[in-house]
């Protein structure tokens, strides 16, 4: 019990946010930013800090990550202002940064804030959406409606 | 298909109540108030997610309880399914399928199927295009459940837009570039979901509207011509996704300066309109309640054939306390059209406004405040 409680006042006094990509840290900077394998080239912009958890457990992405920490929503007072927006055009005009992708849930507000970030960064980096779709395991035929929109939506040519 | 049972527990009047359905066609009786249109209400719940009596949830849930529950069992050709409802005083409902809860209740519709015929649904033809709106929408959603989903949609990207459009009302300097970039990204928002809505609302009513006539000259023996005419809020011509949201931003741009001067949304299918006439007359305006009662009893067979031809079953119709109020002529033209095919739940205060053989061929059932048993 004593345990849990002073972990909840360390995790409370020691956690902030990373001063490069704004993902929760107990450092200035966060061990991802910080780590050299990682290929600072890449941005993957996130709105918040559970999507990187996400993303790093699949293992399969090795670039850095931009935490938003929300996306736009006029209902709630949430305007780019509010977002981490600014410090992602300064880092993603740096010369050695390649790509950023664009890993938004697509919910009405995700999308708008989506297109409202490639806007953005499109005279300065090249910019790119993961792509929404089939679950893997999934049959077509099972898929619903909206989904298979999607997918369709975002298809790609075989080489 | 066929509702086999209900099972209601903390929902409106009743505190628990087990209802076994067991003939084609069950009467209900009661005086007012018992709570014969709490059960149609419940089953309008499980086949739309909506009711027509209210939008909140707090108030299906019985006085002092925490929530209500609604559980179902529904017989179709290709099995049987459980559904159940959890309505809250506070917080989201869950939705069931088989024991299961959904994450998205669209995956709740399509399952149970029904038509409800209200007397409050003289509104169709009396009241505001709301009523008219809702009255397609609920009808779509059942014939493709994949429209509630896109209702919801447009529904956010238009208060959003409308809150952005609010902002830019009350503030008090010249809005910064950077709040029209965002403007016409909702612009654009409205556009792409608002003619999803407009598309389907117009390829339902395509097919609904000839049933509609049929069924209209039949019951006013010829005298009668009804026309109803899709007029939506953007005026587009041809069915293709782009054409329609190039429409769309078009009226927008048109109707800047007023949408910016009252600070709301002017264009889009919130303010679609779905126009009944009777021989080239305006509904609302021509003749007696028995025309604007044919009107509506038309739009409700139309309703039940359509449903039947999409799902390839019939659905349940629910008429709810209508018959009594329907002249011999209509009503004989109702249960001749409803025969055995439909099971019926029907909902009256008199018993004696049924014929005997109505009555053999029906399980009847009484409602005293809030309980149900054999009458």
């Amino acid at each position: 019990m004593q345990a849990l409680a002073q972990a909840l006042i360390d995790a409370k006094k020691q956690v902030g946010f990373c001063r490069i990509c704004f993902h929760l840290s107990a450092e200035p900077v966060c061990s991802i930013c910080s780590d050299r394998n990682r290929d600072k080239a890449i941005i993957c912009v996130v709105a918040d800090s559970r999507d990187v958890i996400a993303l790093e457990k699949t293992r399969e992405y090795h670039g850095a990550y931009h935490v938003l920490g929300g996306v736009i929503s006029p209902m709630d007072g949430v305007g780019p202002d509010l977002l981490n927006i600014q410090p992602l055009i300064r880092r993603a005009s740096q010369t050695e940064v390649q790509e950023t992708i664009l890993a938004i849930s697509p919910s009405i507000e995700g999308e708008t804030t989506t297109l409202y970030i490639a806007q953005l960064l499109k005279p300065f980096v090249k910019v790119t959406q993961i792509a929404f779709g089939l679950p893997m395991g999934g049959d077509l035929e099972y898929a619903d409606e909206v989904t298979l929109a999607r997918a369709l939506e975002g298809r790609r040519e075989l080489l | 298909m066929y509702l086999k049972h209900i099972y209601l527990r903390n929902f409106r009047n009743y505190l628990e109540q087990e209802v076994k359905f067991e003939a084609q066609k069950t009467i209900i009786v009661g005086n007012n108030a018992q709570g014969k249109s709490n059960l149609l209400e419940a089953v309008e719940l499980l086949a739309t997610l909506k009711s027509h009596r209210t939008s909140r949830d707090r108030d299906f849930v019985k006085e002092g309880a925490i929530a209500g529950q609604i559980e179902a069992t529904v017989e179709r050709t290709y099995g049987s399914t459980d559904l159940g409802l959890i309505l809250r005083k506070q917080g989201r409902r869950t939705a069931r399928l088989n024991c299961e809860n959904l994450r998205r209740q669209m995956d709740f519709l399509g399952h149970l199927n029904a038509v409800q015929f209200s007397s409050l649904d003289l509104d169709l033809v009396r009241g505001s295009p709301e009523n008219r709106r809702n009255w397609l929408d609920s009808l779509l959603v059942q014939l493709e459940p994949v429209y509630a989903y896109i209702l919801q949609q447009y529904d956010r990207v238009l208060r959003q837009r409308n809150a952005l459009l609010r902002k830019l009302k009350k503030a008090e300097e010249t809005p910064s570039q950077d709040t029209f970039t965002q403007l016409a990204l909702w612009d654009a928002q409205l556009a792409a979901n608002g003619s999803r809505v407009t598309r389907r609302r117009a390829r339902g009513l395509e097919r609904l509207i000839p049933i509609a006539q049929g069924w209209h000259a039949r019951i006013s023996g010829e005298k009668e011509v009804l026309e109803i005419n899709y007029t939506p809020n953007v005026n587009w011509d041809r069915d293709d996704p782009e054409t329609v949201q190039n429409a769309f931003l078009a009226q927008i741009r048109d109707r800047q300066i007023p949408e910016r001067h009252q600070g709301t949304s002017l264009v889009g299918p919130h303010r679609d309109e779905i126009e009944l006439t009777i021989n080239g007359t305006p509904a609302r305006f021509y003749g007696s309640q028995g025309q604007q009662r044919t009107l509506v009893l038309a739009l409700k067979l139309a309703e039940l054939e359509l449903i039947e031809e999409v799902i390839r079953e019939p659905p349940l119709l629910l008429l709810d306390d209508v018959l009594a109020e329907l002249d011999p002529n209509r009503q004989n033209q109702l249960l001749e059209a409803i025969q055995d095919r439909f099971q019926t739940l029907i909902t009256t205060t008199h018993i004696h406004a049924f014929d005997a053989q109505w009555l053999n061929a029906s399980q009847v059932l009484s409602v005293m405040e809030g309980s149900i048993s054999i009458f």
